[in-house]
């Protein structure tokens, strides 16, 4: 009995599933491929690479610098609750390594939210440092001395590691109407290459400060009017104590260096944009920011001069004001234009700080930029359009009243830019754009150097390169053309001069060149395969005179060459296909007239070359799994200069014989080869 | 056991077999339900045709834009009411709608491909109704926004994950426009772009209309969210340092070590040369006794062997050299 139940039941329920598979099978099928199609995806992927040799040029920030082996380990989860719209994403990037870092988000979709992100970014530095140094990196340092006073050498690496996490939230508080707060927290410790200042000896920096940033922003956006307000802190603490103390062993005596102190600023600011008309749309921002450093300034003992205060009571007020219109008067004509003011009024009391020689006094520096822009647009017929603006600069400079005025300056810089562009656009397979522009800088009357005697004298000759009389022109030209479907290519060229002119003095900037030809271009095979390149050319010159004995007359040179290619593929509908090579060369030329000697010898020229070949697979194992191969080879070359003595001997830090003698040690050539395997998990 | 998986067994073939003949047995096939709703309300009048046959799926060359995908993204969350609609952004296209034939339909009202004919005022005014508030107030001033850029030039809105919003793939967008910057960033002394630690939107607000499109309203400031050590006010400021960080930087990538523009002493002397070692040629001394201040200005750390706190300098030791950035 009870096994006919049982069979009986059995059957009625095989039957009734049987007969519900049969009518929802087919619609269960499709909505499992839509879902596939509309619901947010994710990904986990979990593997190791190995690199066969050390990358110190190239795995400054990757965390990735040492052979060996690294564990790879990736997430971008994406998950969203239709039903009330609210999302949770977790991205995390290089977690197996040092450059780890990662995002969590919680938001219910135009309602509330937050997130929490973490980061590291190590930057190591590309060179080794080979030096007996005491104390490198923290506040006492004592540098190698001579014969009996020398300390043994090792090898050390520098570098900073920045640790950041970072935390915000939002909230719809009415429609068109949210609220945004954002903090941000970054550690940044480690060690800097440095010098003792007083002579050309080798110091390690200590590096251990936080900043801190907070920002609060209440948002309207409604049809017309957009406002954007709130307020913007931000905190640099010096955790160091500001002050490191080196010596020389065996040498009587310490040099005292100083460092960044803490210092923080505090600004308000409101943005707002409205819609006068369909056509016309008027903007505006407002900000007020007052940074400040009353840090106590490091107690210097006797060596502080007579009644040098302990604050420097740092304060910096700035304003910003910018007003924005843009508009359409008429179907083929658009103008734009705006008006800004931008105030930096250093308001630090002026305090001598040092008594000797002609004595030193503290230098608040205070500026204001003015500047105004008029750009219009009109089409003309076949979809070409020409654009004709001005742009205008002022910026006026507070002058020092009192102390030595080392370089020549100008209290007041004007620069007028005049712009012409014909451009053509909406065309199926050819586009582009020529553009003229000419700057016209010149400014007051330069206020000269108060350096005694012949050296003020030469001095009042130069052209510092940021307030000089200059005439720049630059040229830009775009073509965007597709002469088959499945081939598009892009043409673009960019020049630039700049001309210090012949009224201005003889020393300094005399003249600059930049040109850059770039074509890019893709070609599609079919659905399938995809084939894109791009080749570069780049060059740079500039030309100055600095006013030794004989002139030098300096010619200074870049060419840089780079290319790009890369192929992408469906081998088999499993199996994907990608490759890409990288290639820069960059020959950097110092063409001087001299004078050289037999121990002074002319620059020779630098050679910097990146090969970068990467070739990737990926296989799908299943629906929800992927292994992807990575094979890159890597080269880089260089023939720096930097830390060698003419001939190729490394640099010693010092001019004494026997001190310090610190030498910095850069390999030319580093190649290194890497493998990597990894799972890839696929899910919704 | 054994009789329930004989009887599961029983009806799966059952189930096949008579699958198969209503199948074989369907005399006609029932009248086409009407398309229903797949995403956005309202969407079943596109969906109805662009459907999963006319989407293809993420794929590597990311040639067609994938219609579906955007029941993935923010604009495919229907539990916000501020969700659009197709129509909302491609107009109500009757006539796309309505082609009936053979040949391609007439574009919808707007379109935003690459080939588009839909004014870029028109293009970007779908985008703006919604998207004007916050960064992108300003947009109509930004240098992006005159150079008549339509969002859908950078922005792939049907994508799961937007190329341009994304740290890795973010470059890949900015230098299809920016090539000297494609260079840049490959030079030895450069941020750490290629390395995925920062993008583009890292210092620039591309919609915004600040100097340079930065994220801040100068150089400066964008410059200290990250460098504030170098903010001051200093005891001894160095005047260029606080007026411009790019008059010495190029932060896009330099041949020279810490991003300078030019390598030193060149770099100082555009500015300084009042005579004594200011004045020196650029060379390398031969060896450690060669070595003085007239000849380290382009060796090792160059003039900066001396002048090591070139940012600026807190030192108020009583020496002259406390102004000079050497303390």
């Amino acid at each position: 009995m009870n096994i006919m139940n049982t069979m009986q039941q059995t059957f009625r329920l095989t039957a009734l599933s049987t007969a519900l598979m049969m009518a929802f099978a087919p619609a269960l099928a499709d909505e499992a491929e839509v879902n596939e199609l509309i619901k947010p995806d994710s990904t986990i992927s979990i593997g190791a690479g190995y690199w066969s040799g050390e990358r110190p040029q190239m795995g400054i920030y990757d965390g990735m610098r040492e052979s060996g082996v690294h564990g790879l380990l990736d997430a971008d989860v994406v998950k969203r609750n239709d039903a009330t719209g609210t999302w949770y994403k977790f991205k995390g990037q290089n977690l197996g390594l040092d450059s780890r870092e990662f995002r969590l988000d919680v938001e219910k979709q135009g309602d509330i939210g937050g997130f929490f992100e973490y980061s590291k970014t190590p930057r190591e530095a590309p060179y080794t440092v080979n030096t007996g140094l005491q104390g490198a990196g923290t506040s006492i340092q004592t540098v190698s001395g001579a014969g009996a006073n020398a300390f043994a050498k090792r090898d050390i690496t520098l570098g900073t590691e920045r640790e950041m996490f970072r935390l915000g939230a939002f909230k719809s508080l009415m429609p068109g109407l949210d609220f945004k707060i954002d903090f941000k927290n970054e550690d940044k410790t480690g060690t800097r290459a440095w010098n003792f200042g007083s002579q050309s000896y080798f110091l390690v920096e200590p590096v251990d400060s936080t900043i801190r940033q907070l920002e609060g922003i209440l948002r309207y956006s409604g049809k017309s009017l957009q406002l954007s307000g709130g307020y913007y802190g931000s905190w640099f603490q010096q955790n160091n104590g500001g002050m490191v103390t080196a010596t020389t062993n065996g040498v009587a005596g310490s040099t005292l260096l100083s460092q960044p102190l803490s210092n923080q600023a505090h600004q308000g600011f409101l943005d707002g944009g409205y819609n006068f008309t369909p056509t016309t749309r008027g903007t505006f921002k407002a900000a007020y920011t007052r940074a400040t450093q009353d840090s106590d300034l490091p107690i210097w003992g006797a060596l502080s001069a007579p009644g040098a205060p302990g604050h420097l009571d740092g304060r910096i007020d700035t304003t910003l004001l910018q007003l924005g219109l843009s508009s359409r008067p008429l179907p083929k004509l658009a103008l734009t234009g705006n008006l800004r003011y931008h105030d930096q009024n250093d308001k630090t009391p002026l305090t001598q700080f040092v008594t000797t020689g002609s004595g030193t006094w503290n230098t608040p520096q205070s500026f204001t930029k003015t500047s105004g822009k008029l750009e219009g647009t009109y089409r003309l017929p076949a979809n070409f359009s020409v654009t004709g603006g001005v742009d205008y600069y002022n910026q006026n400079r507070s002058t020092p009243i009192v102390g030595t005025i080392v370089v020549p300056f100008r209290s007041e810089i004007n620069e007028l830019t005049y712009k012409l562009q014909l451009r053509r656009s909406l065309d199926d397979n050819l586009n582009g754009s020529i553009a003229y522009l000419r700057s016209d800088r010149n400014g007051s009357l330069r206020t000269n150097s108060t350096v005694a005697g012949a050296n003020g004298a030469i001095q009042n000759l130069y052209n510092p390169m940021h307030i000089s009389d200059r005439i720049r022109d630059k040229l830009r030209f775009k073509l965007d053309w597709d002469p088959v479907e499945k081939l598009s290519l892009q043409f673009a060229v960019e020049a630039a001069r700049d001309d210090y002119g012949p009224d201005n003095n003889p020393y300094g900037l005399i003249s600059g060149k930049a040109m850059l030809y770039s074509l890019d271009a893709n070609y599609v095979f079919n659905d399938d395969w995809k084939l894109s390149g791009w080749l570069s050319h780049e060059n740079t010159r500039s030309r100055q005179q600095v006013a030794s004995t004989p002139i030098n007359d300096i010619h200074l040179a870049e060419t840089t060459n780079s290319l790009g290619l890369g192929l992408l593929g469906k081998v088999t509908s499993k199996l994907h296909f990608g490759t890409n090579i990288e290639w820069q060369r960059s020959i950097t030329k110092h063409d001087q007239s001299g004078p050289f000697t037999a121990t002074f010898r002319p620059l020779e020229d630098i050679e910097n070359k990146l090969t970068r070949l990467k070739i990737n697979g990926t296989y799908a194992v299943h629906k929800n799994g992927d292994i992807r191969l990575d094979l890159i080879h890597e080269h880089w070359y260089s023939d720096d200069w930097t830390w060698n003595f003419a001939g190729g001997n490394p640099y010693a830090s010092g001019t004494a014989a026997g001190i310090d003698g610190t030498t910095v040690l850069v390999r030319p050539n580093q190649v290194s080869n890497f493998a990597g395997l990894r799972y890839i998990y696929k899910f919704q | 056991m054994k009789i329930r998986k004989l009887l599961a067994l029983t009806a799966c073939v059952s189930m096949f077999f008579s699958g198969a003949a209503l199948a074989a047995d369907a005399p006609k096939a029932p009248a086409k339900e009407a398309p229903k709703d797949l995403i956005l309300k309202g969407d079943a009048k596109c969906t109805g045709c662009h459907d999963e046959a006319d989407d293809t799926k993420p794929t590597m060359l990311d040639l067609k834009p994938s219609v579906l995908s955007i029941g993935k993204t923010k604009h495919g969350t229907v539990a916000d009411g501020r969700t659009p609609t197709c129509t909302d952004c491609h107009g109500e296209s009757e006539k796309h709608v309505g082609h009936k034939g053979s040949g391609k339909p007439p574009k919808p009202d707007r379109w935003y491909s690459k080939k588009s004919n839909t004014p870029i005022e028109a293009r970007n005014g779908s985008c703006l109704t919604c998207h004007q508030g916050g960064d992108r107030i300003g947009w109509q001033n930004s240098a992006h926004g005159t150079q008549d850029v339509a969002c859908s030039s950078c922005h792939q809105v049907h994508a799961a994950r937007d190329k341009v919003r994304s740290k890795v793939t973010q470059t890949e967008v900015c230098f299809t426009c920016h090539k000297e910057q494609r260079n840049q960033v490959n030079k030895p002394s450069h941020h750490p772009i290629v390395e995925g630690k920062m993008t583009c939107s890292s210092c620039h607000n591309v919609h915004g209309d600040n100097p340079k499109q930065l994220i801040k309203a100068s150089t400066n400031e964008t410059c200290y969210t990250c460098h504030m050590e170098k903010r001051g006010p200093f005891v001894h400021n160095h005047e260029p340092v606080s007026e411009d960080c790019s008059i010495c930087h190029q932060p896009h990538g330099t041949t020279v070590p810490n991003l300078l523009k030019a390598r030193v002493p060149f770099l100082c002397q555009d500015c300084h040369g009042d005579g004594s070692h200011r004045l020196q040629v650029g060379g390398l001394p031969t060896n450690q006794a060669a070595s003085g201040t007239g000849t380290l200005g382009t060796v090792g750390r160059g003039c900066l062997s001396c002048h090591t706190n070139i940012h600026g300098g807190n030192s108020t030791e009583n020496n002259a050299t406390a102004g000079r950035f050497r303390r």
